[in-house]
């Protein structure tokens, strides 16, 4: 997936970056609990490829997978700092994941 | 002596600036059907963004001084014309709200403030300028369109899509026209998710410049699923002075951000009263807190609306101010403001948004 941005900055993302990326709630937890991406190291390619992008108002992209996984919906404050251009990896604070 | 060229004609116009969109009104493809007559005289059509347009008349004698000035020209013809432009360009094409151009929500965070009273004035205000206006009333639990109005008129139902009502040359969708009178409707968050959608998606509302959208108070389904079911232009934001107001309307402003939708700017309503007897000017609920908000937050300002007995009276009897005491300053300050509000929702049409490629 693409997106040419307001200002004119291009990102390019991959399915599985994005998968992996998925902020729904079954992904990411809540409350405390893990959730399903901390607990598994591995997804099927059916997971990992796009089916649909729809546009949420003007705040967010809802990405469908194949495997039908739908609920995440990506804000562009979100995409646009998971942009891996260069520029934008050397701007970017360095994250320690645990 | 030589007539000039069309050229020469549009160079002299382009200094003319819009203000709101900072740019010159040739480059902007305002300047139509440009003829220069081998007497010299010259005619164009001036199309402006929204028939609103704040600085229309300035715009008229600008174009029509400058012109006259040029050597050679021994008449001037402006026809000013007016043309929405849709307000973003939508990935696929939407199945939601297909014919409207523009759609502008009215909230405040806080109940009681006049939101209903502004959406309906400033729609109706909007409609008399010229433009093609829908009101759509999304207060599910206690909808107060259709009192203002003045229409309990049932909406038909046409081809499996119900049709809007009309009611002083709008498109009027409410709740309350569908469910009973006096009968509450008892719904669980989710429904009126759905009940908001349904007003848009089976209502069949044409082709419109303006859609205003009058939301319940809070920052909750409502707003929610509105921000998220359609790209909304902008937001209105309504308070009172007082800092009671202003306070939860600063919260409703800081949600629809959240959202990426634009705050068009904040009005201030019941900023003044002037008593019928002694002519003073009352501040009973302070003056002037919308306006140093608005500062604060680096929003927009859209102006200020007095309490006037009218204004009531006229939302009770179902003919918006705008309408029955034009020259009332209730009136004519609500005329303000939808100028500023189509000013800067023609602005948003402008803008270049992201665009999201798949492979």
């Amino acid at each position: 997936m693409e997106i040419s941005w307001e200002d004119r900055h291009h990102s390019v993302y991959s399915g599985e970056q994005l998968r992996w990326a998925c902020p729904c709630a079954e992904c990411r937890g809540e409350a405390g609990a893990p959730g399903r991406l901390s607990r598994v190291n591995k997804l099927s390619p059916e997971e990992l490829r796009i089916q649909d992008v729809s546009l949420i108002g003007q705040y967010a992209l809802q990405i469908a997978f194949q495997s039908g996984h739908a609920t995440g919906l990506y804000t562009f404050s979100l995409l646009r700092g998971l942009c891996s251009c260069d520029e934008c990896a050397r701007t970017r604070p360095r994250k320690t994941i645990s | 002596m030589t007539v000039p060229s069309s050229e020469q004609v549009l160079a002299v116009l382009a200094h003319i600036q819009d203000p709101d969109l900072g740019r010159d009104v040739v480059s902007l493809g305002m300047i139509k059907e440009l003829e220069v007559s081998p007497r010299g005289k010259v005619s164009f059509t001036f199309e402006l963004t929204t028939p609103a347009c704040p600085v229309r008349d300035r715009f008229k004698s600008q174009a029509q001084d400058l012109v006259g000035d040029i050597p050679g020209v021994s008449a001037v013809e402006v026809r000013m014309t007016a043309n929405v432009r849709p307000a973003f360009m939508r990935p696929k094409p939407s199945e939601i709200l297909p014919g409207v151009k523009q759609t502008i929500a009215v909230a405040s965070g806080k109940g009681g403030v006049g939101k209903s009273t502004v959406a309906v004035n400033l729609a109706a205000a909007l409609r008399k300028a010229g433009a093609t206006v829908g009101l759509l009333d999304a207060d599910i639990y206690g909808p107060s369109i259709p009192a203002m109005i003045g229409s309990r008129s049932v909406p038909e139902q046409v081809n499996g899509l119900l049709q809007p009502i009309d009611a002083h040359g709008l498109k009027v969708m409410s709740f309350g026209l569908i469910h009973p009178i006096e009968q509450p409707t008892i719904y669980r968050g989710p429904m009126v998710g759905k009940a908001i959608e349904a007003m848009m998606v089976q209502v069949d509302w044409g082709r419109l410049d303006y859609l205003v959208i009058d939301l319940p108070p809070g920052t909750g389904d409502a707003s929610l699923t509105l921000a998220q079911a359609i790209p909304l232009t902008g937001v209105a934001i309504v308070c009172t002075p007082q800092d009671v107001a202003t306070d939860i309307a600063v919260k409703a402003l800081q949600m629809f951000r959240k959202l990426n939708v634009t705050p068009l700017g904040l009005i201030e309503n019941m900023s003044w009263y002037v008593c019928s007897n002694c002519g003073h000017r009352h501040e009973i609920f302070s003056h002037g807190g919308a306006e140093a908000a608005a500062k604060r937050l680096g929003v927009p300002f859209l102006g200020a609306i007095p309490l006037e007995e009218g204004i009531r009276e006229d939302a009770d009897s179902g003919t918006p101010v705008v309408i029955s005491r034009p020259d009332s300053a209730g009136a004519q300050a609500f005329v303000n403001i939808a100028s500023q509000v189509a000013a800067r929702t023609s602005i948003q049409s402008f803008r270049q948004l992201p665009v999201i490629n798949v492979r």
